[in-house]
């Protein structure tokens, strides 16, 4: 293996990693930002606990989350300093507005959120969360916009081999940015919406004695899933008008997976013609196995709605407290939209190959000159911290929703004295 | 002042930020398992920074951001250019960060004494790793005509850079001992107090040999600036040591904080008006304006810079503020 795929492969697994855990906490933050409003309003402790034991879920799952975005921080300037060098002055803006005006703000709320319990006023408490969830959005469109001037550079000019920022209005309305911007928040609130659900079946499934709570936590996720699945999947075929001007390489390879409507004019042979008349000789031809990618997510997308919907059948007459099979169904929504999200990644990133920047930078220029070796190195170095850190998180994660809200620890008085658990790990 | 320089002062101004948050993150990361007796006394070193965690890690976030955005042509090469060495640091600080949130999420003694050591190994690695990135910074790099380098093992194990490296590990854990006896009780205080002072006399030794070491072996850096900041270095850090053992825990976290700073400011004002400065006599540097954005980017950028970055400071202000009282076992405990 050459440096450069090390390199690619890399990004994959950092930023890969870092998405699993990005999706979930996009997801989950309005669900509670929700469930802690309506503790404020109406006094109900019902909904404190609910926005505990969620909340719990959320701030484990956000552990990673940061740990994996100051990775991909350094990412760029690591492994693809070629990208600064040829378009720092427009790639780096979104990037540095990203880090200031959101995460900043989103981490050092979240730490005042998660030891604010009973120590900060009710109703500024609860703001925080939702300042949280705006900036979580936030930080999501200003990433969009980054990647967006990859899938479909605008808003500058290149003189001497260097791009400069001519408008930056234009690259915030960039619609390989703005559209995608919708699809993954209604992938994100679809995921939110699928893992509250998936949890709460879980629970049913298990016989648990909160049945009130859980089945609150199963009607609040479907009020997401139900809906998102479908804005989703139409969010995603509105993309195509755009993609087919933009990247019409990408379009005419999933041509065959592509209904008629939505096919651009172009085969495949025909764009790489265009493109070597354009740029000179090359090979512009991303792999043709994105095809299969996209139908997986496609097939995935169909389930999603599909689980959804049966979810709030089941919700009827209370069925799926009853059944544990009709739990069992409906728990299959938790793996899926994180595969499908992965997938539809795949698809935009592989698919937008061979260049870093559509049009204007080969992967290959964007490659930091950093020997094979040490690619390897950090390879094998990240590859193997981030997988056993993510996996143990998710252990977690998966504990403290199998325990419910008895076993939260956020927001709980008096964690200072030991107590024994029943079962120690 | 240009707009560069602005862009300079702001990008240094966060990256003290971090050596001061970070570091004492840091610092209390390697002492937790020494000074702590007991489970309940190795939750409260953990919680003594728990609501400032998050908060205190984003200035790496920002730092990085700032690099990008504003020095796009300074961050390809510095970051490339000290690859392994930037991939360890950050393995580190991912390790650490990671294992200071998840570690009372366990229950189980066991599971509980492996996250210790990680929390140990991530306060060591970042405070080790950033004294060699500095001391490499300030020996000056073998730049290319393109402005690149490539760190090797011959460049890292310079006495100079590695004295660079101990004198931030020691002066962070003195940092984080500070920290710890101004925001605990008891016999945690009491031992952060008297375990601060020796760690902070071997930092100033540290840092005073490698001045010495560096004015000797002719360091790029080395000039009147440096100098006057490098005393200024040995003086925080005496300050600090003679308000510990007076008990005066916050006037000593005051003198920890300016010393933190103060490797930050020694390499901006000795490397300025460069960035990057040659080896041994090389011919190559890289000055202010080669490393910063265009203007039109950096004055894109300069609203969010005048605005924002106050308004976080206060957002933070009022975090410590919220959260100022001492931590001891009476209050609920997450970290």
């Amino acid at each position: 293996m050459d440096a450069e795929i090390l390199a690619r492969v890399q990004f994959t697994v950092t930023s890969g990693f870092h998405w699993l855990f990005v999706l979930l906490t996009l997801g989950l933050a309005p669900i509670i930002a929700i469930m802690h409003a309506r503790y404020v309003f109406t006094g109900n402790p019902r909904f404190e606990r609910l926005t505990r034991f969620w909340g719990q879920i959320y701030v484990v799952n956000y552990v990673l989350g940061i740990a994996t975005g100051i990775v991909m921080e350094f990412q760029f300037g690591l492994a693809w300093s070629g990208l600064s060098t040829f378009a720092g002055n427009v790639f780096g803006a979104p990037l540095a507005l990203e880090t200031l005006v959101a995460f900043f703000v989103e981490s050092t709320l979240l730490g005042m959120w998660i030891f604010g319990w009973g120590r900060l006023p009710k109703v500024l408490h609860m703001v925080l969360f939702w300042l949280i969830t705006a900036t979580a959005y936030f930080s999501a469109f200003w990433i969009m916009v980054a990647n967006g001037f990859m899938q479909n550079p605008v808003g500058y000019e290149v003189r001497d081999g260097v791009a400069y920022l001519t408008d930056f209005g234009a690259m915030l309305s960039n619609p390989m940015a703005v559209n995608a911007m919708e699809h993954i928040t209604g992938a994100a609130l679809l995921t939110g919406g699928a893992f509250v659900t998936g949890v709460s079946a879980y629970q049913f499934f298990r016989r648990t004695t909160e049945v009130q709570f859980f089945k609150t936590s199963l009607r609040t996720g479907l009020a997401f899933a139900v809906p998102f699945s479908i804005v989703t999947v139409e969010a995603g075929f509105r993309q195509f008008p755009d993609l087919n001007v933009a990247q019409p390489m990408k379009m005419a390879v999933l041509s065959d997976y592509l209904q008629p409507e939505d096919r651009g004019p172009y085969t495949v042979a025909q764009v790489q013609d265009m493109m070597v008349a354009q740029h000179g000789p090359g090979d512009y031809v991303p792999p043709m196995w994105i095809g299969g990618v996209y139908d997986m997510m496609i097939i995935l997308a169909f389930f999603m709605v599909v689980f959804s919907l049966l979810g709030a059948g089941f919700l009827i007459g209370g069925f799926i407290m009853r059944s544990r099979g009709a739990a069992l169904t409906i728990m299959i929504l938790i793996p899926m939209p994180f595969l499908a999200t992965s997938a539809g990644w795949v698809v935009r990133e592989v698919g937008r190959q061979p260049w870093a920047i559509y049009g204007e930078q080969l992967t290959s220029q964007a490659r930091s000159d950093v020997s094979e070796g040490a690619m390897l190195a950090s390879l094998i170095g990240f590859s193997t911290l981030l997988a056993a850190l993510a996996l143990t998180n998710w252990f977690l994660i998966a504990r403290y929703a199998r325990r419910g809200p008895r076993d939260t620890d956020l927001g709980s008085p008096g964690s200072a004295v030991e107590h024994q658990p029943a079962m120690a790990l | 002042m240009t707009l560069e320089a602005i862009w300079l002062a702001l990008l240094g101004l966060l990256l003290a930020g971090y050596f001061v948050l970070g570091g004492y993150d840091y610092g209390v990361q390697m002492l937790q398992s020494t000074l702590a007796r007991g489970e309940t006394e190795r939750r409260l070193a953990l919680n003594s920074f728990g609501p400032f965690f998050l908060g205190n890690e984003v200035w790496l976030v920002a730092f990085a951001g700032v690099l990008i955005g504003a020095f796009p042509f300074l961050e390809g090469p510095l970051l490339s250019g000290m690859y392994l060495l930037f991939v360890v640091i950050i393995g580190g600080v991912v390790l650490g960060n990671v294992s200071v949130q998840l570690r009372s999420r366990h229950t189980g003694r066991w599971s509980r004494a492996i996250w210790d050591r990680l929390v140990l190994i991530g306060g060591v690695v970042p405070a080790v790793g950033w004294g060699l990135v500095l001391g490499l910074l300030l020996r000056g790099l073998p730049l290319t005509p393109e402005r690149t380098f490539a760190i090797g093992a011959a460049e890292l194990l310079d006495p100079f850079v590695l004295l660079c490296g101990v004198t931030t590990l020691a002066l962070f854990a003195g940092h984080g001992a500070t920290f710890l006896a101004m925001r605990t009780t008891g016999g945690l205080r009491e031992r952060a107090g008297r375990a601060g002072r020796p760690l902070l006399v071997v930092a100033a030794l540290f840092a005073l040999a490698a001045a010495g070491v560096g004015a000797v072996s002719g360091v790029a850096a080395a000039g009147l600036t440096a100098a006057i900041l490098a005393v200024a270095l040995l003086l925080a850090l005496g300050a600090a040591v003679v308000a510990l053992s007076k008990g005066a825990t916050r006037a000593a976290f005051a003198a920890t904080s300016c010393a933190a700073v103060l490797p930050v400011l020694i390499v901006g004002f000795g490397l300025y008006p460069d960035l990057l400065v040659p080896a041994d006599g090389g011919a190559h540097r890289m000055a202010l304006p080669e490393a910063a954005a265009d203007t039109a980017t950096l004055q894109l950028l300069m609203p969010v810079g005048a605005l924002v970055i106050p308004l976080l400071i206060a957002f933070q202000a009022f975090n410590w503020w919220a959260f100022r009282a001492r931590v001891d076992e009476r209050q609920s405990l997450y970290l």
